[in-house]
This record gives structure tokens, sequence and C-alpha cells, in this order.
């Protein structure tokens, strides 16, 4: 699809579903962008789980052969898969469509601002009782999604999981859902090397 | 570190794909044309690395490289030792003696082995994830497991091949003497061709991978006392030449168009 084509899809309710790296993600993405990881062996089961199936979706991969893979496999899977962004970023920017960025943080910077930030952690419950950010709240990735107006208003979201592959995920839906939002990269493997410290409490959900 | 072997069987041919998880960036080392660019992009994709360099070893004169293509299709830099600046038809950027890639906590050291070729590169791997020793060595064509590269495949052009064969030869025995012989012997030895590949000599292991301290132990050529006995015996123990050597080397110099291989479907 053509830049154009691309924002013409989005305008009548697709989803962009920008598959490349977490950190080229958040330098730029197309607005409202959700992004995922991708992986020939998982790439349907993860869709599965974090996406809805009846939103049509518009990939952006790069290299293309990536996009061309993944459309093939996410529709194999029952998505509706309306194209995919020919050209790439280079492609959208150089029609003078616009582009934004997703805020990153460490986990220095995320311990140092750990009272501004609303700390959401997307693991799975096991995971988030075996060890977790004090005060963090818990929305697993799966369900993210459909629960997104759960995530409190009133301070800025900071997103981890085990490193930044959920996260980035969940935090790309909640920026298209127009919150302010921080990606943690490095997520709970950065933060227990650092050794900063951990609640084990039962989830609060 | 993640660190993938590729085995193109037809050809005991071996490529590789390694970088560094935390950072999600790697690097590809002489990529062939049978697989093709796809294949190699999809892979990295599913190891989850970005391709930042393709890197080749040398000029390859027994199976088409798909590394410009690679390059282009990535916007990664295409790098070979600068001595084949003079000799190849394409834009590349160059490689030095001594010259660190970083690619997150991965390090590849470039150690210029002439001898099967002049531009000939082995690559050393640090992963300072691990330790700040080197982990194993991507050999190329000079040093095989059992066996070393052959120094004989010139293309016929004093201005291509720049080295005869007894220079070659001398020059292949001094480099895994005293270039790769030199590392400790925990290194682990990853090489280009293994088994049945014709850019080595009957002594060839089938096994993909061996370390220094083996080698330096147990590789008959490099048994040799000197570099004369060293080029007597990898002639003497020289398999056919590869099929059509010099059309491949030539297309590989970029002089001769590639025949673009049934175009993938899409």
């Amino acid at each position: 699809m053509t830049p154009d084509e691309v924002a013409a899809a989005v305008a009548g309710g697709a989803v962009v579903l920008d598959l490349r790296a977490p950190r080229p993600f958040a330098r730029e993405h197309l607005p409202g962008a959700v992004t995922m990881q991708f992986n020939r062996a998982d790439l349907a089961d993860r869709a599965e789980l974090v996406l809805p199936r009846d939103v049509p979706l518009v990939i952006h991969a790069e290299p293309e052969p990536i996009a061309r893979v993944a459309a093939e496999l996410l529709a194999g899977a029952g998505f509706r898969v309306a194209g995919r962004l020919d050209g790439g970023l280079a492609a959208w920017k150089a029609a003078g469509r616009p582009t934004v960025e997703l805020p990153l943080l460490d986990v220095d910077a995320l311990r140092a601002r750990l009272d501004a930030l609303e700390v959401l952690d997307v693991r799975e419950p096991f995971e988030f009782r075996h060890g977790h950010i004090p005060g963090a709240r818990l929305l697993p990735s799966g369900d993210a999604w459909s629960r997104l107006e759960e995530v409190p208003v009133d301070r800025a979201i900071a997103v981890v999981c085990g490193d930044q592959t959920r996260s980035a995920a969940v935090a790309s839906m909640l920026q298209r859902a127009g919150r302010d939002v921080r990606l943690v990269m490095g997520g709970m493997v950065d933060w227990l090397e650092r050794g900063y410290p951990v609640e084990r409490e039962p989830a609060r959900v | 570190m993640i660190f993938k072997q590729i085995r193109h069987e037809p050809l005991a041919q071996a490529s590789y794909v390694l970088g560094c998880a935390r950072a999600r960036e790697g690097v590809v080392v002489d990529p062939i044309e049978d697989l093709g660019v796809d294949f190699y992009v999809l892979e990295a994709a599913d190891l989850g690395l970005d391709i930042v360099a393709v890197l080749e070893t040398h000029v390859h004169a027994d199976f088409v490289s798909c590394a410009r293509e690679l390059a282009e299709t990535t916007g990664a830099p295409h790098r070979l030792h600068e001595a084949a600046r003079g000799l190849v038809r394409y834009d590349l950027v160059p490689l030095a003696d001594g010259e660190s890639i970083r690619v997150g906590q991965v390090e590849i050291r470039v150690i210029h082995t002439p001898g099967h070729t002049p531009e000939h590169c082995a690559f050393l791997v640090t992963d300072h994830a691990r330790a700040d020793e080197p982990w194993c060595v991507l050999t190329g064509d000079s040093l095989f497991v059992g066996d070393v590269g052959r120094p004989d495949l010139l293309v016929g052009d004093q201005a291509l091949d720049v080295m005869d064969e007894g220079e070659r030869a001398a020059r292949q025995f001094a480099s895994i003497r005293d270039r790769l012989f030199t590392l400790p012997d925990h290194v682990e030895v990853f090489p280009n061709h293994y088994g049945g590949s014709t850019c080595g000599g009957v002594n060839m292991s089938g096994k993909p991978a061996s370390t220094i301290g083996f080698e330096r132990r147990f590789n008959l050529a490099l048994r040799q006392p000197d570099a004369e006995a060293f080029a007597r015996f990898v002639r003497e123990t020289a398999k056919p030449f590869p099929d059509d050597y010099r059309r491949i080397k030539s297309i590989n110099l970029g002089l001769t168009a590639r025949q673009k291989a049934t175009e993938a479907t899409r």
C-alpha cells in the first residue's frame, strides 16, 4: 500500500501493526501504530494473545521480506490483513506524513522517578508474584487491549515486562489511546541485575 | 550472545548470523546466494536481530555470494578487507587489520589472514557479557577443521590474483601459524567450509567446528615443518577444483553479472 492508501485505511479504522524492534519503533513510528515482536515461530500466537481479530491490520515491517511473511502468517491465522506499507518509514516520510516518538526510560531513570510514575507491569501473574517493582500494577499483556481504561489517568505510565517485548506492545496501545506513556528498556532483568528493591506480595489487579 | 551457524549442505558451506541479544543487533558473515537475501533477513529477524553489517571473510570462488544484495536490502554496509578494494567492481566499506566491530556486548575483531586470497580475514569474536577473552573465531577459508583453504584457486589474471600459488601457500602457512595459532587454546574455530567442500583438501573433517588448541595439535597441514613442506603437502592432498570456480569468482568480484535465479515468488 502507498502511504496515502495506508492513511485512508487507518482513517477507516485499520490499525498499523509495526513489527520493527523496540528501539527503532520508539524513535519514530506511524501515529496510532501498535508494535509487536516479529518471529516466524510465534508471531501468530503473540498476535492472538494481544490483538483483536475484527480489526483490519496494515503491516509495517522492514526490510520488505519480513512484511510479506508477516502478512501471510497473520492472514493464515485468521486476522484481517488490509495490506502492508510499501517502502517502510522512508516512503511514509517522503509522502510528508507525520511520525511520533515513544519516550524510553532505563531502569535507573525509572527508579529515580518512581514517585511520579504509574508502573504498569504487563507480565503474567505468576511472574508478577515472583517479584515486581514496589507499587506496580499488574495488567497482563493479553488483557491490555480490552482493559486499557483501567489504567489510572492521573500520572504518566511506565510500562515494564521482563525485557521490552511485551511492554513495547502495551506501551504502543496506551500511546494510541492518547496516554502519556514511557517504555522501560531492559525491564525486570535489568531491575533485578541492579539489585533494586522488589515486592513479592500477591498481585494488586 | 546470539550465534548461529547456517550450514548449506549441498556445498558444505557455512555462513553465520551473530549478535547481541540485548542490543538486538547483529551481523551476517559469508551469506550464500543459494539460500538468498530473504533467508538471512528472516533468520536474523527470528533471532531478534537487526542486521547492521554484512561481512565477508574474502571474495569467494566456490559459491555465489549474496552479500551485496543483502547489504542493499537491509541498508547495512558490505564489508571486506581493504585489499579487496582494487579487485572488486563495487562499493564496499573496507575492513582493516585489528579493527573492532562492536554490536552491543559482542566484539568482532578483524585478523588479516592472507593466503587463500590476498584480502582474506578471520573474525575473532568476544562476548563481553561473558568474558573479555575471545570465545570463537570465524576462520573463513584459512583454517579448516583438519585442513586448510587451498592456495591454488587462481583466475589466471595477475591483476586479480595478485599472488601466485607459491606465495599464497607461504602466506597461508604464516597466517595460520602466526596469527590464528597464537590465539588461546579454548577459542572455538568456525570455518566457512567443512566435509566435502572442494575449497580444502582430503583431510577436511565433516565436523563443522573445532578449537584452536585441537587444530594446533592435530591439523596435519600445519604439522609440516616449514612453508615449503606445507605447500607440497597441500598440493598432494588437494581435491579436484570446485566446479566453475573462475566464473563464480568473477561474479563475486563484480566483473560478471549474476544470472538471476528464479525470482522469489511473491
